[in-house]
């Protein structure tokens, strides 16, 4: 329950944010919220209306309410630069990116989980080192230069994957073919950000496997006569998921940044590539929905891995 | 079934283990007891081959080196015909699986049932070790330390093994718990074997048949339960009976002096031991049998520092000794109780040489005693009843303390002035020049009993003869002077006589018990049984008679 209010009031913070960066920015308010292209398709009407929808002769209190009136309405606002409304702009771009985090995080975590498993059950071993050294090889380099990497090798030299975008335009794929399209433009964005943060959850179940190994319920395990296996998984593995779950959500956010980059490297259409356009475009309405709209991901995400902790964790599950 | 033979254990250059042989049949059950770090969780932990160290000598177990066999062929023993049950300490049990799931596990993994079978078999056992079936899918944080115990010994019995064995099984038990468990455990797993560690001497003698002591790695006595922890042979084995806190005697708690030590040469407890000689620094002894016991000890044992045989006294027509047969061991306190008049007294001078014996001969260290030299009275010294009546009021405490020294000639002067500085912080008077000067009218009658036991102390003797010590102060200063006492024979290794009529404060103190009645010792043997089961009336009447005096206070 407190988690909840916890989760509540971070998101009125940014809400509030989200509304008043734009209002504090020196200049024109109208100009702050709608960016140089609106200025163009100004006309004294449009700029009554604006002033009356945004409430911006009101007080400050007001205003706020009317923010908060329009985006109940699921109004985020007008994109004169694409001249359709932002809640759409930024809806059509949002499965890309989920689909693109979504899949580096699960397969980063998950085997950053697993070697980090077969990596601490023998720490020391050849197994572990060498792990040890390529992992951290690997994730030392930016994500976005991991993914220029890929880029020129596979793509620019090799032609084996697409250089950009996320299917084959006006190809008229369907079915199978359509995911096996999308899968094949995913492959390199996706290999580019797992990379980059494979190493943080593998290094931490292998620091972690190292101090669940210490517990006595190992031996006792071991005493059981139970195979390798089970006690390397069943016992070890299952309790240093723990701290890694945890460290996942806080991961999140920053992978959702790296998200960003990549995107732009791949040309890929998701939220990321959407910024890009709007910033040299200009276009503070989008930028806004992005803002807001990745933000509210990003907690609601953080929500559901606490959630699945407590899951996990019967201590937390049955503390009261 | 099991025999272990030369068993060696070592973590790097320190070695845990040394020399182990044991033997266990069918069925049988050994209790292995020693102070923490002894090597109890080592030896358990070696028998699962679960030790990090490395493991040198035999472990066979029905026919199986249990140390050269492959890996999975241990994995198949271990839990299933060989168990473990470790004490509970916090992550015992694994925190993120039920206690249903932790037992039944065992019998899956070992394929020998399914899982719904083993789930059912999982619940019979923990609710036969009293866990109430609303907590079967409960987590180990939602139980008691007590459930969690039982939880683990539910694991360990899972798949009704040939050999189990529990580390300080039970000692997270409160006292009723306990001989309950010790009674499911019997039954859960009837004809198994069991091998229980423990610092808990009650529990080893419920448990176990036998007995093996364990000090610094090494058996030193090994015996029947009963037999061992009645009548301990080894020294050490006294000492850890004598410092277990029984509720039955009642005696103070009481250690043996120093601390266990593995670096030492020769008989690792040496350093401790009240009757060491030359070869026990050099040569470690080897567990042998001797008389029915095996005994690692180079003289065979404790042995009887002052002994008399046939002993007896004659006053004209009244036969104030009669053919008394004591034995008073290194290091214990033998408690002599009698009413005033029964030969206490008249036996304590006997063995002093004031008074000559009618008949009877006095062994000090198995060498009759003809005439006292100064080399007796070296090693038995005595304090009397009336500390008023025994120090001589011309001389100075300095003077008094000193006068044994003086007679012995021991040291040049100063060096004992040095010992009677000493000798008086010991009994906790002060050594101050002002203090050494004082003459005893001067002095409290507890400040004159420390007096005269400093002054029987400062030679060093190996038994203190104490007649009624306390019988004429008042029940505070007795209690300081009991305490006093007690402390100065664990620091000393002292043996004591202790003659009193009051069998409370016998009990207090004393390892062995003899009573005394018209000249003759009526009943002897350990003070926990003299007091819990007295044979002779005369000793049912005497502890009847403190036990009313006590409901007057
Ligand atoms: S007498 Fe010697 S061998 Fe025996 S216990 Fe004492 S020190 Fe060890």
């Amino acid at each position: 329950m407190r988690n909840v209010i916890t989760y509540v009031i971070a998101f009125l913070f940014i809400l509030t944010l989200n509304f008043l960066l734009p209002r504090m920015l020196p200049g024109d308010p109208l100009m702050a919220i709608y960016g140089n292209e609106a200025l163009i398709a100004m006309t004294p009407e449009l700029k009554a209306h604006l002033v009356e929808r945004f409430a911006l002769d009101q007080p400050l209190w007001q205003q706020f309410g009317a923010y908060l009136l329009a985006l109940v309405q699921g109004d985020l606002g007008h994109s004169y630069y694409y001249n359709s409304p932002v809640s759409s702009i930024v809806l059509g771009r949002l499965p890309w990116t989920l689909l693109l985090v979504g899949t580096a995080l699960i397969i980063s975590t998950l085997s950053g989980i697993v070697l980090g498993i077969e990596s601490g059950w023998r720490r020391g071993s050849r197994r572990d080192k060498s792990l040890l050294t390529s992992l951290m090889a690997v994730s030392g380099f930016p994500d976005f230069f991991l993914g220029i990497l890929l880029l020129i090798g596979f793509s620019v030299t090799w032609k084996i994957f697409p250089l950009s975008g996320a299917i084959t335009p006006y190809s008229g794929l369907s079915g199978a073919a359509l995911v096996l399209d999308v899968l094949h433009h995913l492959f390199l964005p996706a290999t580019a950000l797992t990379l980059s943060y494979i190493g943080a959850s593998y290094l931490l179940t292998r620091n972690t496997m190292v101090t669940v190994l210490k517990n006595p319920y190992i031996l006792m395990a071991k005493a059981k006569g139970l195979p390798d296996r089970v006690v390397r998984y069943q016992h070890a593995g299952r309790n240093a998921l723990l701290p890694v779950i945890t460290q996942t959500g806080i991961q999140l956010g920053r992978m959702v940044t790296g998200a960003l980059f990549v995107e732009i490297v791949f040309a890929y259409p998701g939220l990321g590539y959407l910024t890009y356009e709007a910033l040299l475009a200009r276009d503070y309405p989008v930028l806004q929905g992005v803002l807001l709209i990745v933000a509210v991901s990003v907690l609601i995400a953080n929500f559901l891995v606490d959630l699945s902790y407590s899951k996990l964790d019967p201590r937390i599950r049955y503390a009261h | 079934m099991l025999k272990l033979e030369a068993l060696e254990v070592s973590y790097g250059e320190k070695k845990i283990l040394n020399g182990i042989d044991l033997e266990l049949k069918d069925g049988e059950s050994l209790a292995v007891i020693g102070e923490s770090g002894a090597g109890k969780t080592t030896l358990a932990l070696s028998l699962m081959r679960l030790v990090d160290g490395s493991v040198k000598g035999k472990i066979l177990f029905n026919g199986l080196d249990l140390l050269s066999l492959p890996e999975e062929a241990i994995n198949e023993l271990r839990g299933n015909r060989i168990a473990w049950a470790p004490q509970n300490s916090n992550n015992t049990l694994n925190p993120v699986h039920t206690i249903l799931n932790q037992v039944a596990e065992s019998i899956t993994e070992h394929k020998l049932k399914n899982r719904r079978e083993a789930g059912k078999q999982a619940s019979i056992l923990l609710s036969s070790f009293g866990i109430p079936v609303n907590r079967f899918s409960a987590y180990p944080h939602q139980l008691s330390g007590g459930e969690q115990q039982r939880v683990l010994l539910a694991i360990a019995s899972a798949n009704q093994p040939e050999l189990l064995i529990l580390d300080e099984p039970i000692s997270s038990l409160d006292a009723p718990a306990r001989a309950e468990v010790i009674e499911l455990l019997k039954h859960t797993n009837q004809d198994c074997s069991f091998i229980v560690t423990t610092h808990d001497i009650s529990t080893a003698a419920k448990l176990a048949d036998k007995v093996a002591i364990l000090y610094a790695g090494r058996i030193v006595e090994l015996g029947l339960s009963g037999e061992v922890l009645s009548r301990p042979r080894h020294p050490y084995t006294r000492g850890l009976i004598r410092c277990y806190p029984d509720m039955t005697t009642g005696k103070d708690l009481q250690g043996i002096k120093g601390v266990m030590d593995r670096s030492v040469n020769g008989c690792s407890f040496h350093p401790r031991c009240t009757q060491a000689i030359e070869i026990c620094r050099k040569e470690i002894p080897p567990l042998r049998l001797i008389q029915g016991r095996h005994i690692a000890c180079h003289r065979g044992g404790i042995i009887p520092l002052l002994s008399t045989k046939n002993l007896s006294k004659r006053f004209d027509s009244l036969l104030a000794v009669d053919a008394v047969k004591i034995t008073i061991e290194g290091g214990e306190t033998l408690a002599l109780v009698g009413e005033s008049g029964s030969g206490k007294t008249t036996l304590a001078k006997l063995i002093m040489g004031l008074i000559e014996p009618t008949e009877g001969e006095i062994y000090l260290e198995d060498s009759l005693v003809s005439n006292r030299g100064k080399d007796f009275y070296r090693q038995v010294q005595m304090i009397f009843q009336n500390p008023g009546e025994s120090l001589s009021h011309r001389l100075s405490v300095l003077e008094l303390v000193r006068e044994s020294l003086d007679i012995q000639e021991i040291g040049a002067r100063d060096e004992r002035d040095r010992l009677v500085r000493q000798v008086l912080r010991e009994v906790e008077l002060p050594d101050s020049e002002a203090f050494l000067n004082e003459y005893p009218h001067h002095l409290s009658a507890g400040e004159m009993q420390r007096v005269t036991i400093a002054r029987a102390l400062v030679l060093e003797p190996r038994l203190l003869i104490a007649d009624e010590p306390v019988a004429f102060l008042d029940s505070s200063l007795q209690a300081k002077i009991l305490k006093l006492l007690l402390k100065l024979q664990e620091q000393r290794g002292l043996s004591l006589l202790f003659i009193t009529h009051d069998i409370a404060v016998a009990r207090k103190i004393s390892d062995r018990i003899a009573v005394m009645k018209d000249g003759k010792i009526v009943e002897q043997g350990p003070a926990t049984k003299i007091i819990t089961s007295p044979g002779h009336a005369y000793t049912r009447k005497l502890s009847q008679a403190a036990l009313d005096l006590s409901l007057e206070d």
